[in-house]
């Protein structure tokens, strides 16, 4: 049961990995909490649905058209919201009221158009282009994908490509802020948004890449919801915000990486007590929340900064 | 002659009086999710309330035996999103600020506990419309009765009743509960688990767990469950729930030899919809009244509804089932008491609803309280999903065995 429980947690929490990166990055870079976080993992899932409803195709499909659709509203968004919320006296407040504005506009909107009802999206349909490539290349019949074997137990196959695909993510993103000159300017403005500012680098431009791609990381991520949780419906994105909050204070907050290994841990930790105290599983990334800010308020990745 | 002009004017300025006090609508206060968790079976609930008082409005509204003439009926009706602490202060609005004449509470056990204790305060008679945990029911409570569902602790009566009595022959000797950890469903799994030790049966409960409500993944669990090796499993959750847990039962490949969830039945569409035929088939479920043609002496019978539903809902927003018929059981129920309370006085319409047990019969089945206000008559029997000739899943009712449709398949193909 445990050797399930851990492989099982980190399938799981290479997933929220993907979940909660996103959200990091747009803090990392502009110190405010997107609260509509969770509405965009909605979104994609939704997005993900359509897609699939309207074209029978493999939902990774809605993969790159998901993230692109988002880095463009982001890049819209940010320019409409985050410079006024930049030039107030408080922007980290005002940023909480926004968006928590925001997802309840989004929320109220989807539930107009699309109802209450939970909407969900066949697991033999995930991962379907790899099955028929496989049947092109090397022949045989299409099938179902079925469950994955690891360690001699079976694994659904959905979770097994929502974690690779959360890794190709997580590496793309590392890529981006270390092997690119935007993401260097980017680093810089983490590190230090009114130095970045004096140094003549455009925070705005650097802000603005950072929320799109937050935006379109949340997106993929929710492309896989239906699958990770049975499910999706218009009120899905509060409950993913504050699990995606835990998991980054977990990680690092402000540190993109750290929360990788954030998602990871909560996931272990929540296929344990799933296992043994199953009726105390949605308590933790509560009691997991105050732990980590009890015993190292930077997070698990956290550097210590000393300020003069 | 002067006593028979006296008599004459009293009787008409009496009528008069009468007429002046009868209100120009009868408000019924009630509130509906449209989002948030519970807002998959509030909708329906509250759109097919809102269906009956739309037919009844377009017929000149309902027979008032209290002012004895027609009134409109106008649903005051607030949005709880979900949330029971706003669900708390809604209730409180309508009872003080819109001063409705009946309370109706919210679908389900969690937004229905607050309206049991402020509707008691403020000695309101609360039409439970789908609330059934077994708490709300007491005999010092005469402000509450159970509309459209049985009280959770004598739904899984007939699960029970089929483990008892034929799981023995069947070969079930070791079963599995998994739970939301809630009322309607906790109530549901602890009545199940005394039904099965008080029978003496020799059937061993070989895993027995409750989980959140929100609990929305269930690999591991499924994993722990095959591993305690049951001969069946019995799961007692919310739709989200048994959505989730039918999808990664179908994901991990684990075929259990019986499986009994709740909303495989109540909300077949939706699950349909969500889960696929395949991962239904075998299914073990309630057989709910939306798939069982009740014989109705009250409202429209289940074709003529489900005619009048589909016309309403024609965008497909809602499914169709169990709660797509219970506020329109709730709006029967509050007509009739109507049509035979003296006055709007709370416990005059107590009275009323009480008059109503055993002599009404709606799409729910037979209405009978019992003397808590407890909802015994429409109860679910035991059934499984099969695919008919056409390919389409159909319930086959399995148990009582009076109303047995058919066999049960066990173990699972």
């Amino acid at each position: 049961m445990l050797t399930y429980a851990l492989v099982a947690g980190v399938l799981f929490g290479l997933y929220f990995s993907l979940v909660g990166i996103g959200l990091n990055l747009v803090f990392g870079v502009m110190r405010i909490v997107n609260l509509a976080h969770g509405d965009c993992l909605m979104l994609g899932a939704f997005i993900a649905f359509g897609l699939v409803a309207l074209t029978g195709i493999d939902p990774l499909f809605a993969v790159p058209l998901a993230f692109v659709i988002f880095l463009i509203a982001g890049l819209l968004l940010y320019w409409v919201l985050v410079p006024r919320l930049q030039g107030s006296t408080n922007p980290e407040m005002l940023s909480i009221i926004l968006f928590f504005g925001l997802s309840q506009v989004i929320e109220a909107v989807t539930t107009i158009f699309l109802g209450t009802s939970e909407r969900s999206i066949p697991s033999r349909t995930l991962g379907s282009v790899f099955s028929t490539i496989k049947v092109k290349l090397f022949g045989g019949a299409p099938g179902s994908t079925g469950p994955v074997q690891i360690l001699g137990q079976g694994f659904p196959a959905p979770w097994v490509i929502a974690a690779v695909t959360s890794l190709i993510a997580i590496g793309l993103v590392y890529l981006y802020l270390y092997q690119t000159r935007l993401g260097t300017l980017t680093r810089a403005v983490m590190s230090r948004r009114d130095e970045a500012f004096a140094t003549g680098i455009d925070v705005d431009r650097v802000s603005a890449a950072a929320f799109g791609i937050g935006l379109g990381l949340a997106a993929i991520a929710g492309i896989f919801v239906p699958f990770m949780f049975g499910s999706v419906t218009p009120a899905f994105g509060a409950d993913a915000t504050v699990t995606s909050f835990a998991i980054v204070v977990l990680g690092s907050l402000g540190n993109p990486l750290g929360t990788a290994l954030g998602g990871v841990v909560y996931g272990i930790c929540y296929m344990v007590v799933q296992t043994y105290l199953s009726s105390w599983a949605d308590l933790l990334p509560y009691v997991l929340l105050i732990f980590i800010l009890l015993l190292r308020p930077s997070g698990l990745l956290g550097r210590r900064v000393r300020v003069a | 002659m002067l006593r028979v002009v006296v008599a004459a004017l009293a009787g008409l300025f009496a009528a008069q009086a009468y007429a002046a006090d009868a209100p120009t609508e009868i408000k019924i206060g009630t509130l509906y999710a449209s989002s948030g968790r519970f807002a998959s079976i509030s909708m329906p609930v509250y759109t097919s309330l809102k269906l009956w008082a739309d037919l009844k409005n377009a017929d000149g509204g309902v027979y008032v035996k209290a002012f004895d003439k027609k009134l409109p009926v106008k649903i005051v009706a607030y949005d709880d999103q979900s949330n029971t602490a706003t669900a708390s202060t809604l209730y409180n609005q309508l009872i003080t600020q819109d001063k409705v004449d009946l309370l109706a509470a919210d679908s389900g056990s969690v937004l229905t506990a607050p309206a049991v204790t402020i509707a008691r305060d403020h000695k309101y008679f609360l039409f439970d419309q789908t609330g059934t945990g077994a708490s709300f029911f007491s005999k010092d409570n005469p402000y509450i009765a159970l509309m459209a569902d049985p009280v959770s602790t004598i739904w899984p009566k007939p699960v029970a009743d089929f483990v008892i009595h034929d799981g023995p022959a069947l070969g079930i000797k070791k079963i599995a509960i998994l739970y939301s950890t809630n009322e309607f469903t906790g109530t549901q799994a602890n009545a199940f688990r005394k039904f099965i030790k008080d029978s003496g049966v020799p059937v061993e409960i070989v895993y027995d767990q409750g989980v959140p409500t929100e609990t929305t993944n269930y690999t591991v669990i499924i994993n722990n469950i095959n591993n305690a090796q049951p001969d069946a499993v019995f799961t007692f959750g919310y739709a989200p729930n048994d959505i989730a847990f039918l999808r990664n039962v179908a994901d991990v490949g684990v075929k259990f030899k019986m499986l009994f969830v709740i909303y495989a039945g109540l909300e077949k569409e939706l699950l349909e919809k969500n889960v696929g035929d395949k991962g239904l088939e075998h299914v073990f479920t309630y057989v709910p009244p939306s798939d069982l043609e009740y014989p109705v002496n009250f409202g429209m019978n289940l074709k003529d509804y489900k005619a009048a539903w589909d016309k309403k809902n024609a965008d497909g927003k809602l499914e169709f089932g169990l709660n797509a018929i219970a506020g329109y059981t709730t709006g029967l129920v509050i007509e009739k008491a109507l049509s035979v309370a003296t006055s709007l006085d709370q416990m005059e319409l107590r009275r009323a609803v009480f008059s109503l047990s055993g002599n009404l019969k709606t799409l729910c089945g037979p209405f009978a309280l019992d003397e808590t206000g407890g909802q015994t008559g429409e109860l679910t029997p035991l059934g499984q999903l099969e695919f008919d000739d056409h390919g389409h899943l159909k319930f086959v009712s399995i148990y009582p065995h009076e109303t047995a449709t058919g066999k049960p398949v066990y173990p699972r193909p």
